[in-house]
């Protein structure tokens, strides 16, 4: 026994190169097998409705929206699902972190329709296309912009809608008292004042042409200190409610800026970009001219009051952002009740 | 749907919310179960085998405990990341990270359990005529069980913490429900979810307590000479007919919260359940 413990002791020595690569083979086989075993079993088990099987197979009748996963953006993907049930699609939305997960998979058609930003969506396929420090190709004009963001996606397949007057811009938003203080309407009045300010927005605040670049640019506004604490997040609105921050970067759609004590300042100068809300299709699944009308119908509804009060209820009053959407598409005559 | 005072006034334990929420809160349970299952089951079918050929070729052991181990060291976020773009956005991301995960606790646990089979047990069992097949269903799997239980407790806890990250692409159980909450502020949602995910392990974690007492009647037997097992206390491991435990095994804490699993030191060691660096990714 002993000697035998010692024998294959000394061929470990000498065979480990060896008996790595066989390990290495048989893990991957093994990771090969979890996959092909667990695609199966997670698909009857867990949530039968995954939606990627049933998707490829008849671009017609089933349809995946996809949402990012901030409130908003559930409650656009959730109107956009039911007025398309109500027409007799079979809709699901498939929620995600972040863009950087669904527009890939809209691409591949994975996912078929999503809400989109159309400034913000037109930079994220210009730096994906052309490089982190590509040209800007959004502006404050919606029009040019959607020109440029269709020009970007349309080789990839997807299909940009028209926007309506709904947007979510980014926007500044100082304390009431601070504004009072410091007579504070417009962002032209905050750099006037001279006023030095700790701003918490998004960690890439510092470079984004829209955001800290922007604000000293056009405003001449005075930034000590960019907190990273996201956009319109509740730790950036509650930073400038216990004086951490003065000047928080949120969205003009956010429905609880009162009840932190915020006043948005007017970009009276035009920095931010046309973020109006619009569809962007995958074209081979998804683009139809019923889906078409039918979303071009709810996008020249929807408002930016609209979008700020759907908001609120959810962030505020916690009504389900499916339950607020439906209400609002009957409320409109959009689906019936 | 009158917005009640709980809800408006975000409160940590709301009692309208439940009511109001229990569908959603119903199916991300049973999302989160599914998940954690699956992941375990296919753990255990893929681990037993991956022990056996780590025990046949011994120069296999190093590597193959090595190999799980660096797997274990991927961040749960990287990991679902470099799962995505393999099987797109769905469950399987989740449940294969969750697998290879297993996999370590799992072969290292199995692998000490048949170590600690005495080699006398199985020299009379080999002189009764026992061959390598029956010899490892009938003698070293029994004995090995405690051991290799052990481990399955562990995984188990572990997944379904892990399992929460898996909202990153909207297949994260009761871990949607956490994100969604802290991104909005719903402290009732945040504070909900997390019980129920403290809950779901604490009662894997002792229904599988359950099924290795049954599974292994001897043991109680034995313990009760000398005083109850204690869930979760390592058995001396006596040298005797159970080596549950013994050297190099996982054994698993007292149950645990959503992250009671300590990352292993790069050896061939034991993983300490509760010593410190335990894992903490899920907030990031």
């Amino acid at each position: 026994m002993d000697t035998q413990t010692v024998k294959s002791a000394r061929t470990t020595l000498r065979r480990a190169p060896l008996a790595t690569a066989a390990t290495a083979l048989t893990l991957a086989l093994a990771l090969t097998a979890c996959g092909g075993e667990s695609l199966e079993e997670s698909g009857s088990g867990s949530d039968t409705d995954t939606g990627s099987d049933s998707t490829d197979t008849d671009g017609g009748d089933s349809l995946v929206i996809g949402s990012a996963d901030f409130t908003e953006a559930t409650i656009t993907a959730e109107l956009y699902a039911q007025i398309l049930a109500d027409a007799g699609f079979d809709t699901e939305v498939q929620t995600v972190r972040g863009r950087e997960l669904y527009a890939p998979a809209l691409e591949s058609g994975e996912i078929n329709i999503v809400p989109e930003y159309l400034a913000t969506t037109a930079e994220y396929f210009n730096r994906d296309e052309n490089g982190p420090d590509a040209e800007p190709v959004a502006s404050s004009d919606p029009e040019a912009t959607r020109e440029a963001l269709i020009e970007l996606v349309e080789p990839r397949g997807l299909t940009v809608l028209d926007y309506g007057d709904a947007v979510n811009q980014n926007a500044f938003a100082v304390s009431e008292q601070f504004a009072e203080e410091h007579g504070l309407e417009t962002l032209t009045d905050l750099g006037e004042s001279g006023l030095a300010v700790r701003l918490a927005a998004g960690e890439d605040c510092v470079e984004r042409p829209f955001c800290q670049p922007g604000l000293e640019r056009v405003y001449d506004i005075d930034i000590t200190e960019v907190d990273p604490k996201g956009v319109g997040t509740a730790q950036t609105k509650q930073s400038i409610q216990n004086r951490t921050n003065e000047l928080a970067l949120v969205t003009t759609t956010d429905g609880t800026l009162a009840d932190f004590g915020l006043v948005l300042l007017e970009d009276d100068q035009n920095l931010q970009q046309a973020d109006n809300i619009l569809p962007v299709l995958n074209t081979e699944t998804a683009e139809n001219q019923e889906v078409v009308d039918i979303l071009n119908e709810l996008t020249s509804t929807l408002t930016t009051d609209d979008l700020v009060e759907l908001n609120r209820q959810v962030d505020a009053e916690r009504v389900r952002a499916v339950d607020a959407a439906r209400e609002y598409l009957v409320d409109k005559g959009l689906i019936d009740g | 749907m009158s917005a009640s005072n709980c809800l408006t006034a975000n409160a940590w334990i709301c009692g309208e919310y439940l009511r109001t929420r229990r569908e959603e809160l119903i199916d991300a349970t049973l999302q989160h179960v599914a998940i954690t299952g699956t992941a375990v089951v296919l753990a255990v079918l893929l681990a037993f085998p991956l022990a056996l050929l780590a025990r046949r070729y011994r120069r296999l052991t190093g590597t193959v405990l090595t190999l799980t181990t660096v797997v274990y060291t991927i961040p749960t976020l990287a990991m679902y990341a470099l799962l995505l773009p393999v099987f797109g956005i769905s469950a399987a991301v989740v449940v294969c990270g969750l697998v290879l995960y297993s996999l370590t606790i799992l072969v290292r646990n199995m692998l000490a359990g048949l170590d600690g089979v005495p080699e006398d047990v199985r020299e009379a069992a080999r002189g009764m005529g026992f061959g390598p097949g029956r010899l490892l269903f009938r003698v070293e799997l029994p004995l090995a069980l405690p051991a290799l239980m052990a481990g399955v407790r562990i995984a188990t806890v572990s997944a379904v913490s892990l399992t929460t990250v898996g909202a990153i692409v909207g297949n994260g159980g009761l871990g949607n429900l956490i994100y969604s909450g802290m991104d909005s502020l719903f402290k009732a949602q945040v504070l909900t979810a997390s019980v129920l995910c403290v809950v779901l392990a604490v009662v894997a974690d002792v229904l599988l307590l359950g099924v290795q007492r049954a599974l292994t009647p001897w043991v109680r037997a034995r313990d009760g000479r000398g005083g109850r097992r204690r869930g979760g206390a390592t058995d001396p491991g006596d040298g005797g007919d159970a080596p549950d435990g013994g050297d190099g095994a996982v054994t698993p804490g007292g149950g645990g919260g959503p992250d009671p699993l300590a990352k292993p030191a790069n050896d061939d060691r034991p993983i300490a359940a509760g010593a410190p660096g335990a894992r903490q990714e899920a907030g990031q």
